[in-house]
């Protein structure tokens, strides 16, 4: 199953919606880029006058005077410039921002299991290159079209008023432009989009061969490694040769319609001036218009195109916050710290049961084993008793409250999860601790990373709690970063805790230091703890074989042991040796 | 046009940025050259439009609606025409160009880094290596798109420059002197500006980088329901990141004013010298015109010649990336070209003793697991400088001085934590490409990991995502196992190949592996004792020897073997087997995950 991409309408909506919300700061914005707009058509017009001038003999007070105000519309210019540039591109940093915000907000709001069916690969690239795609045409591309609109506009108008006949010979080319223009963009977009998915595969594909470049050479996968490039670099060629050719329908086309609108005027508006209907120099105005006004073609040309592309990106952006919610919080306040599950089934796809009808009293403070083989249901079962996702069928309550009806935010102080996932989160130390008690004193930290055992390693980094980790940052290993998602859970200080195979990534002698560290975060809790070491169940209070989506046996391990079943069978393989 | 990537990339010199960047424009020295023409007529034609414009203006003052204005009007389309046409062909030249270079670039770092093995990793950072293809290959092809417009440019200004001198020699000087200086300044001005960009991108890097890591850490975070606290520290980046922006418009800002101001105050001083020696009749009124459009035109070429000085530093900048990841040499050479050894030879490790003999399934076992991986590393042929002193031999021949290829289709080491590859799984499974389905099937049997075709849409034929992130970490190492089993080497060395499974699988693959292998060289790096239970004998590794060959139980139980050497393989078999027990040197307390008594600080009372 696939994230969903918002349609069109409610890109449009969710645009609108940006726009009204804004919608003072974007009209003070168009109006400044008016007004720089009305300056910046000084130029011509005063060149038009200066020839009418010339041509019929002025004196240098009349010719100084034009310059003049020459000068004055270029300091306006200047001045309005300055003014409507810098407040464009505030207002995009501060809408870019806002959108950006809302949709990380939403991204950890979403319902896991919509995230694990679609592949983390999808999401990652929404929070990545969408919104840097999109960042591009919203705080850059927004101002300038703004711009480019109103400067077209404003010299097409300004051409009308200088010479209202000897201007329609401006249109001679535009409704050839028009349909060049629409036949581009319309196929502009899937092929650019094509384009830099082929870079994106290009870039991966370099990736991969770096970061395994052990195994390359182990398996002699080199030749395999170039062919492979190779074959993104003729998709990325290809892809290439699709845009060239569009540019090379576009450009051509677009340059001829700014070769015919002068040279018409100047046949038409000479027509026209031998008929007494204009002046030269109006003519010349109208000239240099045609001339002036090509920058802001292109330049629009190129937004739209980005733009589009863009829209791309925001459907997609706007498409996470369609994913509906998993759960809706009640009031309803737990009574007491007794966690139940009831019936619990589960189906990651809809008629296949991982589970099938589970029913598991977790005694308060007891320690309980679930052991069973790979793809029985262990972790499905452990992300139910921590109410990771709603069951599919029957409930998991605490104290009588079904866990996906507390708000997220409580249900922590009832259940956490730790798993064999041991991220470490780009920031300080204390930022990845203070993630379970956002305002912990640097004391309880302290106090945590000790009862873990691991301030010492922590107070050796080079600034303490302070050092930056994760992605950049200084390297912690695995057992280290487990560490610290176990002093987590100190701070945390949920009653009940779920561990699913906490330690089993981690080699022989990490896992053995890390236990102790384990041991001192589940005095006094009631844990489930998903394991693939038999000796873990010997040392539980009760064990439960989960097998084919069920439980099997349970009960303390003695008695399983003394029952001869399946339990049984697998520990005396276990004692063998 | 021809198509790319080329078959052969060919082999530049590694000895600078500037070498390297010749020997790309020397090999594709007759595109250049096309698009270098191009680019003149193009810009040639542009820099005559301003002259015409005057002349039609000149002919419609002075004869009316006659043939000079005719004759101006035709010639100025025709040169538009031409320009148009020179200006889309020259843009296809451009990009071939540029595709020619960053492609060449790119292919030369992607074979760098597929024949390099780990000295890349060792010598670059994973990022720099990515970043030459991502990046740097893109802009050294930027140098020679931009080469013939740049020239093209070169050319136009001197037309425009002589003829603006041939209509007034003060106005002339003015146009040509006048708008470089404009240029150097606006310049000079773009320097704050970057260097704010530049902060604004940094704090934008680490904003998406804080918002990959959402994504990545979301398992975690809902685990522990950190969520509304992460949020809250992507706020305050992303609002530093705004701030940072707010920086970057302000000078933004000044910048485009200024991008008007300077160029307009030129323009006005030009109007103003002109207008006056037009009133004086030094000038026509198309002349003044002209001088006007020469204005406008020519700050196309001299921006166009900013442009590629900024081109021209980043190619020479991404060139000499490039070159620093081609410099790097391979850990292993190819060899001296000694003849390989007939099959059936044995392998030995000098520094160990350990004796690979033919068609034996053998386990090495040692106290330090990392003691017995270093040997599975010596057998593999990693690093030729690193195993100089430690030699080992196949068939008497010492590794280094045999065909690297060839060696490699007899002797594979699976190591632990192998990388898995993109791709449809059928073909990730099976490099050497040999297998057919029902083998490709057998071999998942062997390695357990026949669930992969379940969780994998499309099984077989489905797509394995980067790293094999779709699949959980044991299935991620079974299916390593399948694709190690698949290259069916004639000495297959797999190292703790299933130290990321349950018991129940651990038991099932220890059996089918060994099956599988029967009557192959084998050699498994592992203490676990249900795999040891079904090899042909163990060697104990001590200290770095082998102190003991003999099948487990033996290596037991059976008196025949030294007793100081039975207990010690004993105390590492037994310690696998009881390790987060806590059984082995630890304190009294430490009992194990479920036997918690230590008071917690900070837990519940």
């Amino acid at each position: 199953m696939k994230l969903p991409v918002a349609e069109a309408p409610q890109v449009r909506a969710y645009a609108l919606e940006l726009g009204r919300r804004h919608a003072r700061p974007l009209g003070v914005v168009a109006a400044l880029h008016v007004l720089a707009a009305v300056a910046g058509l000084a130029g011509p017009w005063l060149l038009g006058r200066l020839v009418d001038a010339v041509t019929a003999g002025t004196t240098t007070g009349e010719v100084n005077r034009l310059v003049a105000l020459g000068a004055v519309a270029v300091l306006a210019q200047t001045a309005l410039i300055r003014t409507a540039q810098r407040r464009s591109m505030v207002f995009g940093e501060g809408v870019f921002a806002e959108l950006r915000e809302e949709f990380v907000e939403t991204l950890t709001r979403l319902p896991l299991s919509v995230v694990e069916r679609a592949g983390t690969g999808d999401l990652v690239a929404r929070t990545t290159n969408d919104v840097n795609k999109l960042q591009h045409a919203v705080r850059f591309g927004v101002p300038r079209v703004i711009v480019a609109v109103t400067t077209i506009t404003l010299t097409v108008l300004a051409c009308v008023l200088v010479a209202p006949l000897a201007s329609l010979a401006l249109f001679l080319g535009v409704p050839a432009l028009v349909a060049t223009v629409r036949w581009y963009l319309r196929r502009a977009t899937p092929a650019y989009l094509r384009e830099s998915a082929a870079y994106a595969v290009l870039d991966g594909t370099i990736t991969e061969t770096v970061e395994g470049a052990r195994t390359v050479d182990a398996l002699g996968l080199g030749a395999r490694r170039e062919a492979r490039m190779d074959e993104d670099l003729r998709e990325a060629f290809t892809a290439e040769r699709r845009t060239l050719f569009l540019r090379s329908v576009l450009f051509p086309s677009v340059d001829l319609t700014f070769v015919l609108a002068p040279a018409a005027v100047l046949l038409w508006g000479g027509w026209l001036a031998s008929q007494g209907q204009v002046t030269i120099g109006a003519v010349t105005t109208v000239v240099l218009y045609a001339y002036q006004m090509i920058g802001p073609v292109w330049e629009l040309i190129f937004w739209l195109d980005e733009i589009q592309v863009a829209t791309v990106s925001l459907a997609r952006i706007v498409g996470v916050r369609l994913v509906e919610g998993d759960r809706t919080a009640g009031t309803a306040v737990p009574t007491d710290e007794h966690v139940v599950a009831a019936g619990v089934r589960y189906a990651y796809r809809e008629g296949h049961d991982v589970l099938h009808g589970i029913d598991l009293d977790l005694r308060v403070g007891e320690r309980l084993a679930v052991v069973g083989p790979s793809g029985a249901g262990k972790s499905t079962l452990g992300r139910m008793l921590a109410g990771i996702h709603p069951p599919t069928g029957g409930r998991v309550t605490v104290g009588g409250v079904p866990l996906v009806e507390l708000p997220l935010e409580d249900l922590r102080g009832h259940v956490a999860l730790v798993t064999q996932e041991h991220h470490v989160f780009v920031g300080s130390v204390a930022d990845n601790l203070r993630l379970a008690r956002e305002h912990a004193g640097d004391a309880e930290l302290e106090d945590a990373l000790r009862a873990v055992d691991a301030l010492g390693w922590v107070r050796a980094l080079p600034d303490g709690l302070a050092t930056e980790v994760g992605s950049g940052g200084a390297v912690l290993t695995p057992a280290q970063a487990q560490q610290v998602a176990l002093a987590r859970l100190v701070l945390l200080d949920p009653h009940t805790l779920v561990l699913d195979e906490a330690t089993s990534l981690l080699d022989p002698r990490a896992a053995r230091h890390l236990e102790r560290s384990l041991s001192a975060v589940l005095a006094g809790r009631t844990v489930v703890a998903i394991a693939h070491r038999l000796h873990t169940a010997h040392d539980a209070d009760r064990v439960a074989v989960v097998d084919a989506g069920r439980i099997s046996e349970i009960g303390p391990h003695e008695d399983l042991v003394a029952a001869g079943g399946e339990y049984a069978a697998l520990w005396r393989s276990w004692q063998h040796t | 046009m021809r198509s790319l990537p080329l078959a052969d990339p060919g082999t530049p010199p590694v000895t600078g940025a500037g070498a390297y960047l010749w020997w790309i424009a020397r090999r594709q020295w007759g595109i250049l050259t096309v698009a270098v023409l191009l680019g003149m007529v193009a810009m040639g034609c542009q820099a005559l439009l301003p002259l015409l414009t005057g002349r039609a203006v000149d002919g419609g003052l002075e004869d009316g609606f006659g043939p000079r204005l005719w004759g101006s009007a035709a010639l100025l389309l025709v040169l538009g025409a031409v320009s148009a046409l020179a200006g889309a062909v020259g843009h296809r030249y451009d990009v071939t160009n540029w595709m020619r270079a960053a492609f060449t670039s790119s292919q030369l770092v992607g074979r760098a880094a597929a024949r390099s093995g780990h000295a890349i990793t060792a010598e670059l950072p994973t990022g720099e290596v990515v970043s030459a293809v991502a990046n740097d290959a893109l802009r050294v092809g930027e140098l020679y798109a931009t080469a013939a417009r740049f020239l093209g440019s070169v050319a136009a200004y001197g037309v425009a420059a002589v003829l603006v001198l041939r209509i007034s020699v003060p106005l002339g000087l003015v146009v040509v002197l006048g708008l470089p200086a404009v240029a150097v300044a606006l310049a000079l001005l773009v320097r704050p500006l970057q260097r704010r960009q530049a902060a604004q991108r940094e704090a934008s890097g680490r904003l998406t980088t804080l918002g990959a890591d959402t994504v990545a850490g979301l398992r975690v975070l809902r685990g522990i329901g950190g969520e509304g606290v992460f949020v809250g520290r992507y706020r305050r980046q992303s609002q530093a990141v705004r701030a940072r922006g707010v920086h970057v418009a302000t000078t933004q800002s000044w910048l485009d004013a200024l991008q008007v101001l300077l160029p307009g105050t030129f323009v006005v001083v030009l109007l103003w010298l002109g207008a006056h020696q037009a009133v004086a009749g030094a000038l026509t009124p198309g002349e003044l015109v002209s001088v006007y459009g020469f204005a406008a035109f020519l700050g196309w070429p001299v921006q166009s010649a900013t442009e590629t000085l900024g081109a021209a530093t980043r190619a020479h900048v991404g060139a000499g990336k490039v070159v620093a990841v081609l410099r790097i040499a391979p850990a292993t050479g190819t060899g001296r070209g000694a003849p390989l050894p007939p099959p059936g030879a044995e392998l030995v490790d000098e520094a160990s003793g350990l004796v690979l003999r033919p068609g034996r399934v053998v386990a090495l076992v040692a106290a330090d697991p990392d003691a017995s991986a270093a040997v599975a590393t010596r057998l593999g042929r990693f690093d030729d400088a690193a195993e100089a002193a430690t030699p080992v031999r196949l068939g008497g021949v010492p590794l280094r001085e045999l065909d690297l290829a060839a060696l490699r289709e007899r002797v594979v080491v699976a190591e632990a934590a192998p990388h898995l590859f993109s791709g449809a799984l059928a073909h990730e499974l099976d490099p050497r490409g040999t297998a057919d389905r029902s083998g490709l099937l057998a071999a998942l049997a062997a390695a357990d990991a026949q669930d992969v075709l379940d969780s994998t849409p499309d099984g077989l034929d489905g797509a394995l995502p980067e790293r094999g992130r779709s699949l959980s970490g044991g299935q991620r190492q079974r299916v390593a196992l399948a694709r190690a089993l698949l290259t069916a080497p004639e000495v297959l060395v797999l190292v703790e190949p299933t130290s990321a499974v349950d018991a129940h699988t651990e038991a099932r693959i220890a059996a089918r592996l060994a099956d599988v292998r029967r009557g192959r060289t084998t050699l498994v790096v592992t203490a676990s004792p249900l795999v040891l239970d079904h090899v042909d004998e163990v060697a104990f590794l001590v200290d770095g020897r082998v102190a003991a060959v003999a099948p487990h139980a033996r290596l037991l139980e059976d008196p025949a073997v030294d007793a100081g050497t039975r207990a010690a393989y004993r105390r590492v078999v037994d310690r696998r087997l009881s390790e987060a027990a806590g059984d082995a040197p630890a304190p009294p307390d430490d009992r194990g995950v479920l036997t918690a008594s230590a008071p917690a600080a900070g837990g519940r009372p």
